[in-house]
Formats: structure tokens, sequence, C-alpha cells
């Protein structure tokens, strides 16, 4: 039986829309997850040489053995972020004559096919196998392998466990979310105790006694089976399904936009689109974690003037480029009442230029703390925002246009590629070269603010031509529009 | 109203639509009956310009509706699901299609106290989203913000399926109220014959994309159509008079 839902979760996999259609997704993908891989098995190769960068006095194992906690740690940290709950929809299943016991085994086990399992021991095993085995011996080495597993197999189900308590009650993933803060903080800054202590504490003992393995694996049976009976116990779609239980929903209004008329009347649409549904409020959260970026590059002193142009760009942009690269297909669900209702095609662009022109206002203003960096940074951050309103906000749009892949809303960014076409891939090229081929040229010629200028002006030039880009969009999407809105109604 | 010449609409090599000539009266109520697959749903997208037809055109009071936009003044439709902004609360959603035709709040309000008993109780001040509702409610919904429009053409595609008994009832009455008494000319498809042919004065009947029958409703205009449906059942009627007495007296 387990087999043959395995088949039909590779049938749905394969079958879906949004997977195996476009080759250049495929390529991409492959691309990436040959990245990730290679990252981490180079890191596996090169760990003890890394270990003796690190902690030059220490002895490799020891060493060693006091990381591999802080990293079950961060670990724990990134799966309750972006590790997704076994996906078989099991509502097909339910009525059917099949044992509650193997719907529950194969939700249970399908959870351990993740790269969150397969990544400690890519990242361990070379270690584990150069080090360890020769000094040690290899009941020794198994011991600490085997242990390695079983805590990853442990904070799988840990994670999943927590995610599913926290999809009936929202605030156990605060409360979650709030003890990792404090434990990571209570390492990090407040030097209270050291995990790096416990992880050697259990593991020296481990190395000297290798019984003690029974120990993680009995803790990842365990939590195995906690989760299972909780499965078990709440085996009902209400359950199961990663809608919350449901408060009651107000009805609001955004008073500023009724300024605009039907333009605002849009915008104040379309900033419920983004508030009210998982994926678009993601790309929108992810967005203000952008705000950072300058953090990062601004305190180097390695990264020269060209850098913060780029920053500048993602900082004040950001939202532009992560919301607007699936364009016209977050309103997918709805798009055939648009394109019936008296909504003109030309106010409907209008008021993504509104949208994108005040979510940008906000970016910038947001990044003006930033001056500590000098006046320059605010400069270079102003060019940059009256790019990304003048130039980048077009560019959008008019890849918009080609763009025939429905979105559902309900699903989490993280590791999502519904949506993403050879557009998107596209789109990325017009957006990272064209500052670089005007900044470029004065950059090399050491005239700076003669490129920031030029930039400026071009923005300038194509925001005040707005009503003619309206145009020609209005225009380009006319021929479009049905090829476009089919592409929206294949579920 | 509606003027249909030589429409054609080809999916992979296989004609769904071949309608060479149809004519809609301003005022006339149209009942559209076919089974699965006879083109009625792509029909009814063709004539809001939702897809492109391979050939022929259709006319909305004279002008070409592809590529048109001022069809849209006075054409209301519901077809399915992907009208509404589900992520919206009906009241939401109301007010914004009120809005798009110069209707405050307050009228829409009005139009809302008119709709209650339509909605009976399960649509405002409910505090939930579109997404939220059933299939029916999100139907009621769908045809309030029909009405809403005060369309001159209302088109509505099975609006009787999802719905419960008594709005079933009140739809139809509504529909006949809207026709009747403002003159909007409504095209209504559905699979119960009993709905259409009490709702709507022309039948239209279709089969693989072409209109087959196109009849005045009559008090045999029933039995004519269940004659067709009914299709392998064991005796062909008939005596439709007969027939139909029976039938009243069996059930």
């Amino acid at each position: 039986m387990i087999s043959t839902f395995f088949s039909h979760e590779l049938k749905s996999f394969w079958r879906s829309k949004n997977t195996g259609k476009s080759i250049a997704v495929k390529i991409f993908l492959g691309l990436m997850l040959l990245y990730l891989a290679a990252i981490f098995v180079g890191a596996g190769l090169l760990l003890d040489k890394m270990l003796e960068g690190v902690f030059p006095n220490d002895d490799l194992v020891v060493a060693f053995c006091g990381i591999l906690l802080v990293y079950f740690v961060f670990d724990m940290v990134t799966r309750l972020q972006l590790q997704e709950l076994p996906t078989l929809k099991v509502q097909p299943y339910l009525h059917l004559p099949v044992k509650r016991n193997t719907i529950i085994g194969y939700l249970a086990l399908s959870a351990i096919f993740s790269f969150f399992n397969l990544s400690p021991i890519i990242l361990f095993t070379p270690f584990i196998v150069k080090i360890i085995l020769p000094e040690n011996g290899a009941l020794v080495a198994a011991a600490v392998w085997v242990s390695i597993v079983a805590i990853s197999i442990f904070s799988n189900y840990l994670a999943l466990y927590i995610k599913r308590r926290s999809n009936i009650n929202g605030w156990i993933f605060l409360v979650v979310g709030a003890a990792l803060a404090l434990l990571v903080c209570g390492d990090y800054l407040w030097h209270l105790y050291s995990i790096q202590k416990v992880s050697n504490l259990f593991f020296g003992n481990l190395i000297k006694t290798p019984v003690l393995v029974l120990l993680p694996v009995l803790l990842a049976v365990i939590m195995f089976f906690v989760n299972f009976y909780y499965l078990k116990a709440n085996l009902y779609l209400e359950e199961l399904s990663s809608k919350k239980a449901e408060d009651r929903k107000s009805t609001t209004e955004i008073p500023f936009l009724g300024r605009f008329g039907h333009i605002g009347d849009l915008v104040a649409n379309e900033i419920k689109l983004i508030l009210r549904n998982k994926r678009p409020r993601s790309a929108l959260i992810m967005g203000l974690f952008f705000m950072f970026y300058g953090l990062i590059f601004y305190t180097q002193k390695a990264y020269g003037e060209s850098m913060k142009v780029f920053v500048g760009m993602f900082m004040t942009g950001i939202f532009i480029i992560s919301y607007g690269q699936f364009m016209f297909s977050w309103q997918a669900a709805h798009f055939d009442g648009i394109l019936v209702s008296k909504i003109k095609f030309r106010d409907f662009l209008k008021a993504k230029y509104l949208l994108f022109t005040g979510v940008s206002t906000v970016a910038f203003i947001l990044t003006l703390p930033y001056v500590y960096f000098g006046w320059r940074v605010v400069i270079i951050h102003f060019v940059m925002y009256l790019w990304n309103i003048g130039i980048n906000t077009t560019i959008v749009l008019w890849f918009a246009n080609f763009n025939q892949k429905r979105i559902d809303l309900s699903k989490g960014a993280s590791f999502n590629w519904e949506g993403v076409g050879a557009s998107q891939l596209l789109l990325s090229f017009p957006l990272l070269i064209c500052p670089y081929i005007i900044y470029l040229p004065f950059h090399l010629l050491h005239h700076t603010d003669m490129g920031l200028a030029v930039m400026a002006i071009l923005s300038l030039i194509f925001i005040f031509t707005r009503e003619f880009w309206i145009a020609q969009l209005e225009k380009d999407f006319t021929n479009k529009r049905y090829k476009i809105a089919e592409g929206f109604r294949n579920k | 109203m509606i003027e249909i010449k030589n429409l054609k609409k080809v999916y992979n090599g296989i004609t769904v639509v071949n309608v060479p000539a149809l004519q809609i009266n301003k005022g006339e109520s149209i009942g559209l009956v076919g089974n699965n697959g006879a083109g009625k749903t792509t029909l009814f997208r063709m004539i809001l310009d939702l897809i492109r037809a391979e050939a022929g055109e259709v006319r909305s009071n004279g002008e070409v509706v592809a590529g048109g936009e001022s069809w849209k003044k006075y054409t209301a439709a519901y077809l399915d699901e992907g009208f509404l902004i589900d992520y919206l609360t009906p009241e939401e959603y109301l007010y914004f299609i009120g809005g798009l035709h110069q209707q405050s709040k307050a009228q829409v309000d009005e139009e809302i106290t008119a709709l209650a008993e339509f909605f009976n109780g399960e649509i405002i001040k409910k505090g939930k989203y579109i997404r939220d509702l059933s299939k029916g409610n999100q139907c009621k919904v769908g045809v309030a913000s029909c009405l809403l429009q005060n369309p001159e053409l209302l088109m509505l595609d099975e609006p009787f399926a999802n719905i419960d008994p008594s709005t079933q009832f009140r739809l139809k009455n509504i529909l006949k109220d809207q026709n009747k008494n403002k003159g909007v000319t409504t095209i209504v498809s559905s699979h119960d014959l009993n709905h259409v042919t009490d709702v709507c004065e022309r039948i239209l009947l279709m089969e693989k994309g072409v209109v087959i029958k196109d009849i005045a409703t009559n008090s045999s205009t029933l039995a004519e159509l269940e004659e067709y449906f009914g299709v392998g059942q064991s005796s062909p009627i008939t005596n439709t008079s007969v027939e139909f007495f029976d039938k009243e007296e069996n059930h």
C-alpha cells in the first residue's frame, strides 16, 4: 500500500501543471540542487581543515564534538522556517478501506525524505571516516554516525510536530521561536552557558562509552511515535490542512487610497491580497529582511560604491522584484472577473504603478537610517529609488504580459516553484544588467557622480512618460489577453 | 441585443462551438441547455470576450465585443468562482463592484438590504472571506454583484447547481422580476429543465457546439426537452400529454 502511495505522490509531482512543463525551470532547479549539494560535500570534505582554522588550540575531535549540537540548534531554526509538512493529499484515501495506520505510517515515513535530513550526513560523514575512524576505531565511529542520524531524525519529527501543533494554535510557533531565540542569546549574547560545552559533554562521553548512542536513538524513536500518535488522533481534514482555525474576518477600508478613485480601490484590493494570503505575505516579509542587506555590505570596506548601487536597488525595490516577477499571476484566481468587470486595463496598470511607487517610497524611508554611513549613501538610495519606480516597474509590468501561470496564494513562498517559468528567469537579466550598463562606464572613468546623475535623469524621463508606457503595455496586453486568461484558468 | 455570426471555437482540432447565426433580442429571457461538453460555457465565455474565437464575431448592441470595452457597462455575468475576488469579504467585494459603477456605499448597503431574503442571513456580517464560503453562498455573492450593476444583459452559468431549494425558488423570482419588470435580457444555462422552462421564454438546446433547437417555451417544451435528454429510456414518448400526466401522478 505504501508503495502505491509513493507512486501516487510521484505522479502528482510530475503531472502537476507546474513541474516538468518548462525546461528552463528544470535546468535551473537542477543547477540549484547541484550547487547546494556541492557546497555541502565540499564543506564536509574540508571540515577538518576548517575546524583546524577556527579552533587552532583545540584537539580536532573535541572541536568537532563541540560544533555538533550548535549545528543542530541552527538546523532546528531553519527547519521551522523552511521545512514543508509532507503533502500527501490524504483526503481521497480517508474514506477508502485503507488502514489508518498505513496512511499515518506513510505520512510519518515520507517526512524522512528531506534535504534537511541528508545534509548532516553529507556534512559530517567524511570527518568521521577521515579522523574518528582511524583514531577511535569502527565501533566509536559507527556510534557517532548513528547518533548524528538519530538526532537529525529527532529534530525532523520535533520540527514537524511543532508545525502541526501551530497549525491549530499559532501561539505555539511564537513560543517555540522565542524559546529558540533565548537559547541562542543565552549562549552567544549573555554567555550564561555554552551549547558547545554541552555538545562536548555528550559526544565526548559517547566516544569513551559508545553505549550512550542509545540515548539519541531512543529520543528519535520517542519523537517518531509522539508524531505518529498525534497524527492518528488528529486525522481530520480541518486539522491536517494548512488552514489555521479561522478567526472572524473584518471588513476594512484604507481611507487614504479613497483619494485616488477607482485606481485607489484597485490598490486597496491588492494590498488586501498581499496581507490576506500566505504567499504574497511571505514575499513582503522577505522584502523587509532585505532592509538589513545594507548592514552586511556597508560595514565591509572591501565593497566599493558600485556595490551600493545594487544594494540600494534591492533595498528600495525588493518588493517590485519579488512581488512583481509574478505579476498578474497573483490575481489569476479572479482574472476572468477582472476582464469582464468595468475596469479599464489602463486603470488596472495605473494601480500597479501606484502600488509599486507607494511600497518603494516606504522602503526608501525605511532605509534612511543608513545615513549613518554617510549622506552619499542616501543619495545613491534615492537615485535607485527613482530607478525602481521609473524603470524597473515598467520592465516588471512588461514581463507580466508573458506570464501565464496560475499561482495558489495559500501556499508558502519558500521552495515554492509554482508559477515560476522562463519569464521570471529572463526578467532577472534586465533588472540586474540595466543599472550596470549605465553605471559601469562612468565608474571606469571615475565620474561616478555623472553616472548617478544620468541614472536619475533616465528614471525621471520614464516617470514623466508613464502614460506613454502604460499605453504601450495596454496595447501589448490586448494581443495576449486570451492566452494569459486561459493560462490562469488552468489549475 | 446580442448578434452572433459564424462563431467558431476549435480546441485540438475539435470544434466545440459552431454557431452560424443567432440573434438575441432585447428583453428576451434565454435558457441554454445541453449535456456536459455541449459548449455552453465556451459560448458564454466568447460572448464575454474571455476566449478568442477562431472565426466569426459576437456583437453586443451592434458593437463587436472582442477588444471592446463599452459592453462592460451594461453587462453583468457570473460564470464561476473565478469571477469573485476570493480574499475579500462579501461586503468589501460588493462595495468594490458598486464603486466601479459609481455607487456610494450607502447605495450598495440599500441594495444589500433589498437582497436580505435572497442572502438568507448567510452572507453579510458573517466575518468570512469569500473563499471560506460554500459554493452555494459564493454563487449568491456572484448573483448579488450582478444585480448591483443594474445590467441590461445578465448572464448566469448554471446558477441553480449549488444553491439550496429555497434559494433556487428566490433566484427564479429574481430572474423573472429582472426580465419582466426591468426589461433585462437574461441568458441562463442550467441542467435542471424544470427551472429553465419555468424562467425562460426561449430555450436554446446545444449539442456538440451546435444550437440544434431554438424553441419558444410553451406547455409542451418541458416534455420535448425531456424526450431529447431521456435518450436510452425504454419507451420513446409517443403521446406527450398522457406521459406528462402520468409523471405528475407518480410523484
